[in-house]
């Protein structure tokens, strides 16, 4: 399996909390990476050192073959991020939000470029009626949706999702898990994903990263599952993650 | 007519065209020159080769598609083969797109009103809230002095050191400064009447009548008006004023009457520091290089400047600080959706308290002559 990011020995410390400690992951092609971890134990850290938005204290992070240099951009053409909440420009409409990065990073005439947007837009399960719309008048789903489309504008071969489902309703969570495999399968996408859903861990995700001590422990969802780390074994021991694995197992 | 993109091959029945090399994002405009030149001659049908296709993504496959449909437009038939399924995918994004497209209802266009009615209406918006807010606050003012609680209390003490103590020296500075200037200039004026003396009136004078307060309430007009603005406007954004209401906590007690209040009591306390300032910055000029003696400095601003003077200038400071802080407070309350917003209120805040203080200064300079103060 080809390695698409890789990180190697990363240090993240503030003052005298060390959040991760020669922490080592390799993301592989076309896989669903889900990444958990209690609160402080560095997933957002994680998520942004890769992302080049926090340097970390030490250690290395290749993405496709190119090391992430932290004072200059980083090769944001061939990724995009769902940022928790969103972070939709509130000054835009819809429309013009999925257009930006794309009149940003491309020469196309405007039609071209309408035309990519509302493509987008369909494909994330949008109405094309809520084009001219403004953040502020969507709902927190649909404004996921559209945060969505924006990251799958300039055609990434990464995706970064943190926490896609969360405070989203069970149906619109189920629906949105359905659309990120539905668009892993057919845009052959590699996907990072910090998650709490215990449903969308267990059902779309092919790989799981728990963030403990500084460190990870990885792999498919069995093998996170044998371990015996004790915060693992209680993660993973909770009534409602028992559920939703066997319901995941049902449903395979 | 062949290119990296595509290549032709004409039957008598149909175009063939290959479709090869990278149709993706950043090729795009080079790909739709290209498939421009895809022009069958009269009774030809176009069938596209898709297997030397080396990879595509939604963008470039949009290419492709976009051309099928002009070609269809135009009568002539086209059609796909020799797809790998790895890249078909891409195209039946599109098809599918194109399918929900054609089934969606009309999109009706979200209605905009016109720039002269959007105005109006918000001018009529924000008349009808302004009265609303202000009767709230005059209400909460009443509730706050019936029931003065100790929140309260303490917020008003930490308001008076942020808007007032922390703003001291800044404005001392400015007065300062703006009293040296003041002496500057009259002296070049008053010393061709052999008047030079009259320095030190008209910058006591000017000073304690109208330049302190001005300056003062004008520095705390971008300082704090500006920051209660901001600082109510995140809150509303967060939801804080929303769960402060769910709490039983009314928001204008604990969050504007101690503004309000703080700044009444610390713009007053800034106007006498700024006096005192813009008076020794009048003295510096006139002692240190008009060659009046410090005594006679301190004898002449006795002789001409009344305690009435300092009283005039020190009425206003009470006043001025109101409209600083309701402005602040009530536009930083209206923010109600987005960043964009915060930053437009905030504007407003300012702009309009400095405008309100001058106004209200001009009024204050008319009542004040013809009460012969």
């Amino acid at each position: 399996m080809e390695t698409i990011i890789s990180v190697k020995n990363l240090v993240n410390r503030f003052g005298n909390q060390v959040v991760h400690d020669g922490l080592c992951l390799d993301i592989r092609r076309d896989e669903i990476l889900g990444v958990v971890g209690g609160s402080g134990s560095g997933k957002s850290v994680l998520m942004r050192s890769i992302l080049g938005l926090q340097k970390p204290t030490s250690g290395t992070i290749t993405v496709l073959g190119q090391e992430i240099e932290y004072h200059k951009p980083g090769p944001s053409r061939c990724w995009g991020v769902l940022f928790q909440g969103g972070a939709l420009l509130s000054g835009l409409t819809v429309q013009q939000n999925v257009e930006l990065p794309i009149a940003l990073h491309s020469d196309m005439p405007v039609e071209t470029r309408h035309e990519l947007a509302s493509l987008k837009l369909l494909m994330t399960g949008l109405s094309l009626s809520v084009a001219d719309k403004y953040p502020s008048e969507l709902s927190g789903g649909m404004r996921k949706r559209v945060a969505l489309a924006r990251a799958l504008a300039l055609e990434p071969r990464i995706l970064f999702l943190d926490e896609p489902t969360a405070g989203l309703d069970p149906i619109a969570a189920t629906a949105f898990d359905e659309l990120i495999t539905y668009l892993h399968d057919n845009l052959d996408l590699t996907i990072m994903m910090i998650t709490h859903d215990v449903d969308s861990l267990f059902g779309i995700c092919d790989r799981i990263a728990v963030l403990v001590d500084g460190g990870v422990v990885v792999g498919s969802v069995d093998e996170v599952l044998d371990s015996d780390h004790p915060w693992i074994k209680s993660y993973f021991g909770v009534p409602r993650a028992q559920r939703a694995r066997r319901a995941a197992r049902e449903s395979t | 007519m062949n290119n990296a993109y595509l290549s032709f091959e004409s039957l008598p029945d149909k175009l063939i065209v290959n479709v090869k090399g990278q149709w993706v994002f950043d090729e795009v405009l080079a790909l739709e020159d290209a498939t421009a030149s895809v022009l069958p001659e009269a009774g030809q049908a176009v069938l596209f080769q898709c297997a030397g296709l080396e990879d595509i993504d939604i963008a470039g496959a949009w290419v492709l598609y976009d051309r099928t449909e002009q070609l269809s437009e135009l009568g002539i038939k086209s059609r796909f083969a020799g797809f790998k399924a790895a890249h078909f995918k891409f195209l039946q994004h599109i098809i599918d797109a194109a399918a929900i497209r054609e089934y969606e209802d009309p999109t009706e266009a979200v209605e905009r009103p016109g720039l002269l009615r959007k105005s109006v209406e918000e001018l009529g918006h924000s008349t009808t809230t302004y009265i609303e807010d202000l009767g709230q606050i005059a209400r909460s003012i009443l509730d706050g002095v019936r029931s003065p609680s100790l929140i309260m209390i303490g917020e008003t003490i930490k308001q008076v050191y942020f808007t007032g103590v922390q703003a001291i020296p800044v404005v001392m500075v400015i007065t300062f400064l703006i009293g040296i200037v003041t002496a500057h200039q009259a002296a070049g004026q008053l010393e061709k009447f052999g008047a030079a003396v009259l320095v030190v009136d008209l910058v006591s004078i000017s000073i304690t009548r109208e330049m302190g307060v001005l300056l003062a309430a004008i520095m705390v007009a971008g300082r704090s008006g500006s920051a209660f603005a901001a600082a109510l406007g995140v809150m509303k954004l967060n939801e804080e004023v929303d769960a402060m209401r769910v709490l039983g906590l009314n928001p204008n007690q604990m969050l504007v009457i101690p503004r309000i209040l703080g700044l009444v009591i610390a713009l007053p306390i800034l106007t006498i520091f700024a006096d005192i300032a813009g008076i020794a910055g009048g003295a510096l000029i006139a002692v240190g290089s008009m060659g009046i003696s410090g005594l006679q400095f301190v004898e002449r601003v006795a002789y001409s400047t009344d305690l009435s003077d300092f009283y005039v200038g020190l009425s206003k400071a009470p006043v001025f600080a109101l409209l600083i802080a309701m402005v602040g407070t009530l536009r930083g309350m209206q923010v109600k959706s987005s960043a964009e917003e915060l930053g437009l209120k905030t504007t407003m805040a300012v702009v309009q308290s400095i405008f309100m203080i001058i106004v209200a200064d001009a009024l204050f300079a008319t009542l004040f002559t013809h009460l012969g103060i």
